[in-house]
């Protein structure tokens, strides 16, 4: 299968250890992700809530220049948004045809749409994977975080079970790592009110740090640019707010599996994070001396 | 938008989003409230999520387009997942926000100011910079102080780009922009 990687506008800056990870992981495991040239942002949660027709448009011009390759995902919320739009204008003739009046050409919705999670299980394969450990995180307690936008809605995702997702865990499970049993893997951390609506994150976000902990995770690992700002950039804050101390570091799983690969931590962006993993890395055993000289 | 192949996405007005909404799922709704216990954001909210479809049911326009959950609801859409009648409320809520702006009745005002800013960065330049972004939100809503101590820190982490990246294909993209506003002002 043939790709063309869409990183979306959150890799290209609070999320560019993702975009980094992201890049070790997939050379590694020989997997050819060249960048959809001159892509443009596909609108986000902006674009839904204020015109529904832009929210379909900028997906589909994006989806109408991958020329038959599948377009392959990260970010949760571009996957989101270029699935349904491709449900949409695949499924409704009214709405294929005002996105090919906005875009100035047609466009019938059938660019397939994979988040890397999905080529690692369908295409690379976990047994692929487990063969190119070679510095299994053993010991590591993993809470693997879902979030909303690769489950819901189910009928239009078909990523996982939207109640108990199992795929990260999987990924997690591959790294050699453990995952824990929780509850909140698929709660909402806020998303896009980070900014405008900071208080209904602080709560969200405060709960699935708490669900981490109580559950005996070292760290939690996640799979969308937002869930891991909000639960990283935000824990200082909801810890002075709550005067208790979470101290769990929020990895990509691109990061935890490149560091499983043995790859060098400066391809994996770990210095990036806001919450320092590498104390806990340090104690777990699991960061080599390149690792420690690179810092 | 999350809405099936069924339900066409304009025109809208008031009473097609509720005929649209009753032709689906809407007059489905039985109160079972499984949507506002699973809804991470229903407490504390004006207007509860299953309060929202029986308004809806019962035509109640002005209640619903100037209530603050409508700005509050994360689209998170575990209401619509676990809906034993299959009622689509994101979908709904993205049409009520929609109507509420045209009709004026904004009752949290910032996220719609933030999400105009935000797709006027992409019309501009393709992509979105953060740090613009920022700076024109808090100008807009006055919010100066916001966040502002964790800038060094994040700009010392490398997450914010200082200068934008200009994508090709502006002409176009402002066609886009365009073409996509006049449909929706001819619509009836």
């Amino acid at each position: 299968m043939s790709y063309v990687f869409y990183p979306g506008c959150s890799l290209e800056s609070t999320a560019k250890e993702y975009a980094l990870s992201t890049m070790a992981v997939c050379a590694a495991l020989g997997l050819n992700m060249p960048e959809l040239p001159d892509w443009t942002c596909c609108g986000s949660t902006a674009a839904h809530q204020t015109d529904a027709l832009l929210a379909l448009a900028l997906p589909a011009k994006n989806l109408a220049a991958a020329a038959g390759n599948t377009v392959a995902v990260a970010c949760a919320a571009c996957y989101s948004r270029l699935k349904l739009a491709n449900h949409e204008i695949a499924g409704d003739t009214q709405s294929r045809a005002r996105v090919a009046d906005a875009l100035g050409a047609d466009y019938d919705g059938s660019t397939p749409v994979k988040h890397l999670l999905e080529i690692l299980r369908d295409d690379v394969g976990f047994d692929a994977v487990d063969k190119r450990v070679s510095k299994p995180l053993s010991g590591l307690r993993v809470a693997a975080y879902y979030g909303c936008l690769l489950l819901r809605p189910p009928s239009i995702m078909r990523f996982d079970d939207a109640e108990n997702p199992r795929l990260l865990d999987d990924v997690v499970a591959a790294t050699g790592a453990q995952p824990v049993d929780w509850p909140a893997k698929t709660d909402c951390c806020g998303a896009s009110y980070s900014i405008t609506k900071t208080e209904i994150v602080l709560r969200l976000s405060r709960g699935i740090l708490a669900a981490a902990r109580d559950a005996g995770a070292d760290c939690i690992v996640a799979a969308c640019p937002l869930c891991q700002l909000n639960l990283d950039m935000r824990q200082r804050d909801i810890e002075k707010k709550q005067h208790e101390r979470f101290g769990l570091p929020v990895f990509y799983f691109t990061q935890l599996l490149g560091l499983a690969l043995g790859l060098p931590s400066r391809d994996l962006g770990l210095r990036s994070l806001l919450v320092d993993p590498l104390p806990l890395l340090s104690k777990k055993g699991l960061m080599s001396t390149e690792t420690a000289v690179a810092r | 938008m999350t809405s099936g192949a069924d339900t066409p996405v304009y025109p809208l007005t008031f009473d097609t989003l509720l005929q649209e909404l009753d032709g689906a799922t809407l007059s489905g709704c039985f109160q079972c409230q499984k949507c506002t216990s699973g809804c991470p954001v229903a407490t504390g909210a004006d207007v509860k999520p299953h309060e929202i479809i029986r308004l809806a049911q019962l035509g109640a326009r002005q209640e619903l387009l100037s209530s603050r959950f409508i700005w509050e609801c994360t689209s998170c859409g575990t209401c619509a997942a676990r809906c034993p009648q299959g009622v689509d409320l994101p979908a709904a809520i993205d049409a009520l926000r929609r109507l509420s702006r045209d009709g004026g009745f904004v009752a949290e005002p910032a996220v719609a100011i933030f999400n105009d800013i935000f797709l006027d960065t992409v019309r501009q330049l393709g992509r979105v910079h953060e740090l613009a972004l920022m700076a024109a939100f808090k100008l807009r809503t006055r919010r100066l102080a916001q966040d502002v101590g964790k800038l060094p820190m994040m700009l010392r982490k490398g997450k914010f780009a200082l200068m934008p990246r200009l994508v090709p294909g502006r002409a176009e993209r402002q066609r886009l922009f365009h073409r996509a506003r006049k449909q929706e002002e001819e619509t009836p």
